[in-house]
């Protein structure tokens, strides 16, 4: 009569899969809302988001990018912006989309032994240059860069197209490598970066002559 | 611009330089990165670009983790995190279908232990449909009719004839009855006065046998019931052919099955 399913999750098996990730997650929070009280917060609603949710996750499939997808929902949801800001960043991403060609000076920027002046740079200077990105730039950088997560999975937690995510990388990495070199010790040695767009690779694949 | 005759295609300098990230990032599938390759051994300002890239992504990742990972300060939940994650998890209200889940109630252990009934498994189902139950019996509205003028009432108001279960000399009372629903199912309402407490029954009529309720599967008698317990109710629902009855009450369990045993036994006997 009644169609029978054993469940049998429990609080310690999401403890367990999900705590250890707490620690990137709080990363990120960080870097999102600026403030560590917000943050914590964030981060808090994450988990207990996940928690309630936790009968939807597929086990097996990525944890650590179904926490990240959660959390930057929450923030979206949460602190949602505001249509200025917003209108900002569509405006850029149109503008890069916009630019042909990267330029010669970004390549040669880009072979500039200066590049490591990196190492010079405190994290705190770090830190302010990541935050300075318009915040869905600094998600995508933050999401490739530091997490190492793969284009298709960055597409997956915030919910774009992988073209998207790769413009949005491609525009993010260089305007951390600027603000990065207005924090330099040694600035003034430094070329402007250049702001070129990316080639999305489905462009790529449809010139070609190839399906994706 | 000019055209590669090889046998592998070859990028050419402007689509490399502007799909450098997705190369470096290894997101290229195994043809492209072949074409990317033809191109790199033939074309050396384009080698010294791809590794001068390379070697600033990997720079500029290791300042981030660095900046931005533990044990730096910024990558690192305050230890009072984790604590305040742990607690509300603890505290967290379980869906009410993962309350179902709770330990069995004592008297459910014993009522066992006597051969009573038998849990069989927790169903996870629709949870709108015991909320609705819960609420509606909870808001007491005024009853539209009494025990005496009940039989018949329902007839042209539902599109199926209720038929109250009999919970003979269970010492239960009919005190009247109402239109109801639960969700998109008119259902009719019947409120019960018990010895102790009460009860209010929904009944529906389900023949495509979409109504779903969760709950702990226990063999009550000759039937099986659903149980869930919510907000200090205890809700019982159970099915004969097309007709759903769902139980709430604040009886205990034990009375509660008790009362649907009867209720059941009545049933079988027809």
């Amino acid at each position: 009569m009644f169609d029978l399913r054993q469940n049998d999750l429990t609080r310690d098996e999401f403890q367990e899969l999900a705590l250890k990730h707490l620690d990137p997650l709080y990363s990120a929070a960080l870097r999102l809302t600026k403030n560590d009280r917000d943050a914590e917060d964030l981060v808090q609603d994450t988990f207990l988001r996940a928690y309630r949710f936790f009968e939807k996750f597929e086990r097996g499939t990525n944890m650590k990018a179904w926490l990240f997808k959660i959390l930057t929902n929450t923030f979206i949801n949460r602190y949602r912006r505001s249509v200025k800001e917003r209108n900002i960043v569509e405006g850029t991403e149109r503008d890069a989309v916009h630019e042909r060609f990267v330029s010669r000076e970004a390549a040669e920027y880009a072979s500039n032994p200066e590049q490591y002046f990196f190492d010079r740079l405190l994290s705190d200077d770090v830190l302010k240059a990541v935050d300075s990105l318009p915040v869905d730039f600094r998600m995508v950088v933050i999401l490739a860069d530091l997490q190492e997560f793969s284009y298709k999975e960055i597409a997956e937690i915030l919910d774009v197209p992988v073209g998207t995510v790769m413009s949005r990388l491609y525009r993010g990495r260089r305007l951390l490598q600027k603000a990065l070199a207005s924090y330099a010790v040694v600035s003034g040695v430094l070329q402007d970066p250049g702001e070129g767009a990316s080639i999305d690779m489905e462009t790529y694949r449809r010139r070609r002559g190839k399906s994706a | 611009m000019s055209i590669e005759t090889t046998l592998i295609a070859a990028m050419d300098c402007s689509e490399l330089e502007r799909s450098v990230d997705a190369y470096l990032d290894d997101e290229f599938d195994h043809s492209e990165r072949a074409e990317a390759e033809a191109h790199l051994a033939r074309c050396g300002r384009c080698r010294v670009m791809v590794d001068a890239q390379g070697r600033l992504r990997a720079a500029l990742r290791a300042k981030l983790r660095e900046a931005m990972n533990a044990p730096a300060q910024a990558g690192q939940a305050p230890p009072a995190l984790r604590a305040r994650v742990e607690q509300s998890l603890t505290h967290q209200r379980k869906p009410l279908w993962r309350r179902a889940l709770a330990p069995v109630p004592l008297a459910t252990v014993a009522a066992c232990a006597a051969g009573a009934l038998v849990v069989l498994a927790t169903h996870t189902g629709n949870e709108a449909l015991l909320e609705d139950a819960i609420r509606n019996h909870h808001r007491a509205l005024p009853l539209e009719v009494d025990a005496a003028a009940m039989p018949g009432w329902f007839a042209g108001k539902l599109d199926f004839h209720p038929s109250p279960p009999h919970f003979a000399g269970s010492g239960v009372r009919v005190e009247g009855a109402r239109l109801s629903n639960l969700r998109e199912w008119p259902a009719a309402y019947i409120r019960y006065r018990l010895p102790r407490g009460q009860a209010g029954l929904f009944i529906v009529d389900d023949p495509s046998r979409r109504f779903d309720a969760p709950g702990r599967v226990v063999k009550v008698g000759q039937g099986v019931v659903r149980v869930t317990s919510a907000r200090g109710y205890n809700v019982a629902v159970w099915r004969h052919d097309e007709i759903v009855y769902s139980l709430v009450s604040d009886l205990d369990e034990s009375q509660l099955f008790q009362l649907v045993q009867t209720a059941q036994a009545e049933a079988g006997g027809r």
